[in-house]
């Protein structure tokens, strides 16, 4: 791991015209949110026009609601979360959550190309799915389609019934990996400059605040998330003072601080107080340094 | 701005990251430890685990061994009689590290790539809800270049089981057989070191005299597939073709001096990672820990829990 590389841009760095498009897949829950709402928050606020397809129904992260009411709440604070960030569209494909692995590849693929297709963006965040430690594998499966997707949305033959819905190939220039920062060797570059995706930091100054009003959003999951903590802490003899009451405001402060702390954490060695990390295939990486 | 000219702005930071000795880990406070593998030998093998095991059923836990695997390829008998003898050779050698039950799911062995994976992962959790286990081990789901199916798939399902099975939304028909939602909340991954980067360990086991004394004699249990007489016969002859002859091996039979040489070969090993941890013997492993999957609230828990 040594000569170790890291790309730290700044937003300005980033060239964002006005009025590109981007879409966001995710496998479900508030994935992209924690990843990348403070980068989207800034692009939604430069007049980006974002949509995001969420390929599963969150229905199992809940704390005592049933599947049916879990994904039921899950869409719908999904799509106020997407409206509060900003995107333009949130497009549930209804996939079972963390069931991923048992949905045929190419399926999931072709119908993530045909929304990059319809919306032909200029920029692309999927989950990244060479990240290691990722326990939740819908993420590795959501990325894996996603990313083939990105490919194949650009060939012709792929699907080629999609033309007969008046589809057309299309080239996404820019694609953003994301992930949890779980990997300890995330920001380890890839062997080759050329081609292939690169650690990259984006600062998110202005984003943060909105990006935990958003993540706050996500009420359901996040209760099953303080309640699992307060629970595991209790069982093994342990209190976090702030989770003594479980309430609304205690949960809000929780998310926050989790919030805080992945801004924190993208932030380290750059002199940024907030950021986000990316694994990013873009236009400086896809032409050889040679030819620029 | 050029092309060029932002590049140049991109601020490229050098981080060190030399290789260090890794830190000592201790055994994490629990009762039960469940190791989830696909075969009959991979409680303990050159890579594998039969030191920590030994090690935590001394300092107080009940370990459970899961053999996803029917076994019927390992050893020279044919399919039937290869999973009886792998069988009773896995329940002598976890007997050994003190493994109270083999729990055997006969998955067909070398097949199971095409097996449903939540399938699989349905029976994992099942267990995890009956054993209520603190720590699981098993195959490092993320290593790279595993070339064995059954590693592959028996990792990839537990990498999902020992978390979902907290969910009550997971199987949520467990409920009606008395089977309460259950997560481990520590995954204990092993993975060979000489297969690429994608496994590096992040924390050193030590392991003491007894514990590795076991984990030899775990080893060798599996006759059926190690210490095989003829191996030993042939390095006797090669040796003797250079007037050369190993002392210890002298008054043993051919069969005896084979598993001398596995139980050699597993103190060696052992001793290998102890010296690069800086003790006289230890094991390696990637280990998730409670709150990895929070990263971003790993520091404000680790300054803000406090005891009740
Ligand atoms: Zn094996």
């Amino acid at each position: 791991m040594t000569g170790m590389r890291l790309a730290a841009v700044g937003f300005a760095a980033l060239g964002l015209a006005g009025a590109d498009r981007v879409v966001v897949v995710t496998a479900g829950g508030a994935d992209y949110v924690l990843a990348a709402g403070g980068t989207l928050a800034e692009m939604a606020g430069r007049g980006a026009e974002i949509h995001v397809l969420r390929l599963t129904n969150d229905e199992k992260d809940s704390w005592r609601l049933t599947p049916e009411e879990t994904a039921a709440r899950a869409r719908r604070e999904a799509e106020a979360a997407g409206a509060l960030l900003g995107v333009k569209s949130v497009t549930s494909l209804g996939y079972r959550a963390w069931e991923l692995g048992a949905v045929s590849f190419t399926e999931l693929r072709d119908r993530i190309m045909l929304f990059i297709r319809h919306h032909k963006p200029r920029t692309l965040f999927i989950p990244n799915p060479h990240t290691h430690y990722d326990r939740v594998l819908d993420r590795y499966y959501a990325g894996r389609a996603a990313e083939d997707a990105w490919r194949s949305a650009g060939v012709e033959g792929v699907q080629p019934v999609q033309a007969e819905a008046g589809l057309q190939p299309h080239i996404t220039h820019d694609v953003y990996y994301y992930a949890p920062p779980v990997d300890p060797e995330r920001r380890t570059p890839e062997a080759s400059a050329t081609f292939v995706p690169q650690p990259k930091v984006v600062e998110i100054g202005a984003g943060l605040a909105k990006k935990i009003a958003v993540a706050q959003v996500y009420v359901t999951a996040n209760e099953s998330l303080a309640r699992r903590l307060e629970e595991r802490l209790r069982t093994s003899g342990r209190r976090l003072p702030v989770l003594d009451e479980i309430t609304p405001a205690a949960i809000r402060r929780l998310v926050e601080e989790n919030v805080r702390g992945l801004a924190k954490l993208a932030a380290a060695g750059t002199g940024y107080a907030a950021a986000e990390e990316f694994h990013y295939a873009g236009i400086e990486f896809r032409i050889p340094a040679s030819y620029r | 701005m050029t092309l060029a000219m932002r590049l140049l702005s991109m601020a490229a930071l050098a981080l060190s990251a030399l290789p260090q000795k890794l830190p000592l880990g201790e055994v994490p406070r629990g009762k039960v430890v469940l190791i989830l593998q696909p075969h009959h030998d991979d409680h303990t093998t050159d890579y594998g685990m039969g030191g920590l095991i030994a090690r935590m059923v001394d300092e107080g836990y009940e370990a459970y061994y899961v053999r996803a695997s029917n076994d019927e390829k390992d050893g020279a008998h044919g399919y039937a009689r290869n999973d009886i003898v792998n069988l009773r050779e896995s329940v002598e050698g976890t007997r050994i590290l003190g493994i109270r039950k083999v729990i055997s799911l006969n998955w067909r062995n070398d097949y199971m790539n095409p097996i449903p994976l939540n399938e699989l992962r349905e029976q994992l959790i099942v267990l995890i809800r009956k054993y209520k286990p603190d720590v699981v081990l098993g195959h490092n789901p993320w290593e790279h270049y595993q070339k064995n199916p059954d590693h592959r798939q028996v990792a990839r399902a537990m990498a999902e089981a020992w978390w979902m099975a907290g969910f009550a939304n997971v199987h949520p028909e467990h409920a009606a057989l008395g089977l309460q939602p259950h997560s481990a909340h520590y995954l204990y991954g092993k993975a060979r070191l000489d297969w690429g980067l994608g496994h590096r360990p992040n924390v050193a086991i030590e392991l003491n005299e007894s514990q590795v004394r076991k984990k030899q004699k775990a080893y060798v249990a599996h006759l059926n597939v190690y210490a095989n007489p003829a191996t030993a016969r042939a390095y006797r002859v090669a040796l003797a073709r250079e007037n050369l002859a190993v002392p210890e091996w002298e008054s043993l039979t051919d069969a005896e001096a084979a598993v001398l040489m596995e139980e050699w070969h597993m103190q060696w090993i052992s001793r290998r990672r102890g010296a690069e941890a800086g003790v006289p013997y230890a094991e390696d492993y990637y280990v998730l820990g409670e709150f990895d999957h929070l990263p971003g609230l790993k520091e404000y828990l680790s300054k803000n829990v406090v005891a009740r």
